[in-house]
């Protein structure tokens, strides 16, 4: 599939500033979005996350204020602009399917194709890259939860959309279903080009397959960034915000090149720097990606004021502490390691009483020290 | 010279076909409006298109009987329009039913729109299906069983309609005797033979029309289908 006639223009900026009010609850976003590759909108229930994605769809209408995509105003509330949901040419992948029941697989497919005007995909192809080849022909009640999801996404990507929403698409699907429609996301994204703007409350999802993120709390923007930058800024407001502390896991969130998929002892390796490996569980051999995603929970990482040689913890890397923060006699540390183009930070929580014992301070160099398994994939 | 109860089931079944149209024409938009309605006034309109459902058929043909005499404005037009009288002639039989009949369309049209709800529609509006592509392509097939239950309870209303007809239609052969006026007919002639022919056939109609619908409407109607 490397025909550039399959190749989606993925470089549209999306220019949101919006306002709209319900009886309990309202939306505030001033934002401009990118949309190189898939960006991630995170928060919890009733952030107005999905709200934001029907506005850019187009269903919901009493909004003030504008939307500009590619250069053309979706919405603009002093003019009484105001582009169909049909006319938009966005695709909306929503929670529950939502499959014509009237038709079979091949029937929900081909009505979206059918409908697109300037086709340039291939049917065939898009059946193939969705791996639906053996469920042309079925009813769509007789699908599974990630048979429907995968068909959902298929007939989106026939409509040949310019932008591509998915709002919490995987929430109904078990652990399984939803690390194979993150791969095959992450693959129509490679293959297409196509911009996506995906909405969940579970951020593992989110850091496996975005390359920014955009957090809302309460109808409004609290973040948006590269996904690592965001998840660490998070580590911070989940202090401050209550509401959002439920579910974040303060956590060091990482892409790092990968130097063995498996060293024959049950493990792989990344490269952090020159002499600083990190291991993990051994990954599949088929894997063809060159770097890996990955994030370690601060709770998973100890810190150690030697090096600790006679330990069966396998991963301990030199750092030095930048800050020490307390809340509640809990203690968050970050500490920075050397990293090819720069410095990675780590993020350690320890209790009062160890940060005591040890008498930890700024700038004091430590060993970081945590077992392969706490270096943790979702999708891997 | 034509058998005259032939002629009253030819009229019966003109009457009744243009009213089921009539009604799916107008009943369709009005159904899907009330289903997507939020408006307090929504009751009201609910009110007046059930009304007919307990108002005695004399009361509305009543009405409607001065309403299309020449004196009252709508009969005055239709006479402008036409030439013709509007009481007393086929089209005034027919726009009875249709008022007459209406609940009997527009309720299970209501009720399966607001069953459909938005999900579907607004995932096909997502494909780029338009207002029309959406009601022709999703919206009509998934609620076919309800178009077919509201057009035959529309039709076997209409057919067993009486006092309606009798106070604006009369008795006129071939304009506006209709089946059940024949039986009338018959039954003050005495001539209870005649009166039997037709009210059996009228109770065997309705019955295996009736039986079609439930058919149709079962929920089982697949399962049963892929047992046989």
């Amino acid at each position: 599939m490397s025909s550039p006639s399959l190749k989606f223009n993925s470089d549209l900026p999306l220019l949101i500033d919006i306002q709209l009010n319900f009886d309990k609850f309202s939306l505030t976003i001033k934002q401009e979005l990118s949309l190189q590759g898939i960006t991630g909108v995170f928060g919890h229930s009733g952030s107005g996350k999905s709200t934001l994605l029907r506005i850019i769809a187009g269903l919901e209408k009493e909004i003030n204020g504008t939307i500009v995509f590619n250069n053309t105003s979706l919405i603009d509330s002093k003019t009484n602009q105001f582009i169909k949901a049909e006319n938009r040419n966005i695709g909306l992948v929503f929670q529950d399917s939502r499959l014509f029941p009237h038709l079979n697989v091949l029937g929900n497919l081909q009505f979206a194709a059918k409908r697109c005007r300037n086709r340039r995909l291939n049917f065939n192809e898009i059946i193939k890259l969705t791996e639906l080849e053996s469920l042309l022909e079925k009813h769509v009640d007789e699908l599974s939860g990630g048979q429907k999801q995968r068909v959902a996404l298929a007939r989106a990507i026939l409509a040949e959309p310019k932008l591509l929403l998915l709002d919490e698409p995987l929430s109904a699907l078990d652990r399984q279903s939803k690390a194979s429609l993150l791969k095959l996301m992450l693959k129509i994204q490679n293959e297409l080009q196509l911009p996506m703007l995906y909405v969940s409350h579970s951020l593992d999802e989110l850091q496996q397959v975005c390359d920014k993120l955009l957090v809302l709390s309460q109808g409004n923007v609290i973040g948006y960034d590269g996904i690592h930058q965001v998840i660490h800024q998070l580590n911070y407001t989940q202090n401050n915000h209550a509401q959002t502390s439920d579910f974040i896991h303060q956590q060091t969130s990482l892409s790092l090149p990968i130097k063995t998929l498996n060293n024959g002892h049950g493990l792989a390796t990344l490269t952090l720097n020159e002499d600083d490996e990190i291991y993990l569980p051994a990954l599949e051999n088929n894997l063809t990606e060159k770097s890996l995603r990955c994030f370690i929970l601060a709770s998973d990482i100890s810190i150690s004021l030697t090096e600790p040689m006679n330990s069966s913890i396998v991963n301990h890397l030199f750092a030095k502490i930048s800050t020490i923060s307390t809340v509640d006699n809990k203690v968050m540390i970050t500490a920075h390691c050397a990293k090819e183009d720069g410095e990675q930070e780590f993020f350690v929580s320890i209790s009062a009483f160890s940060q005591q014992k040890l008498a930890l301070k700024e700038m004091q160099n430590v060993y970081l020290q945590f077992k392969a398994s706490a270096v943790r994939t979702y999708l891997y | 010279m034509i058998n005259p109860d032939l002629l009253a089931l030819f009229t019966t079944l003109k009457m009744a076909a243009l009213t089921t149209i009539i009604l799916l024409i107008i009943g369709t938009p009005l159904a899907w409006y009330l289903a997507k309605m939020q408006s307090r006034f929504k009751v009201i309109i609910e009110a007046v298109v059930a009304l007919p459902l307990v108002l005695p058929p004399t009361v509305l043909g009543f009405y409607l009987l001065i309403a299309f005499s020449p004196q009252y404005l709508p009969g005055q037009l239709w006479q402008q329009a036409t030439g013709q009288q509007l009481a007393f002639s086929f089209s005034a039989i027919v726009i009875g039913s249709v008022l007459y009949s209406m609940p009997f369309v527009v309720q299970p049209l209501q009720k399966a729109f607001e069953q459909l709800g938005e999900p579907l529609i607004e995932a096909s509006a997502m494909l780029g299906a338009s207002a029309m592509d959406r009601f022709f392509n999703i919206v009509l097939p998934i609620t076919k069983a309800s178009f077919i239950t509201a057009a035959s309870l529309g039709f076997a209303h209409t057919v067993g309609e009486f006092g309606v007809i009798l106070m604006i239609g009369g008795n006129i052969p071939g304009e506006t005797r209709v089946l059940s006026i024949a039986l009338f007919d018959h039954v003050e002639a005495f001539d209870y033979a005649k009166a039997h022919i037709l009210a059996i056939s009228l109770l065997a109609g309705s019955m295996v029309l009736l039986a079609s619908i439930y058919l149709l409407n079962n929920p089982n109607r697949k399962a049963i289908k892929r047992d046989l």
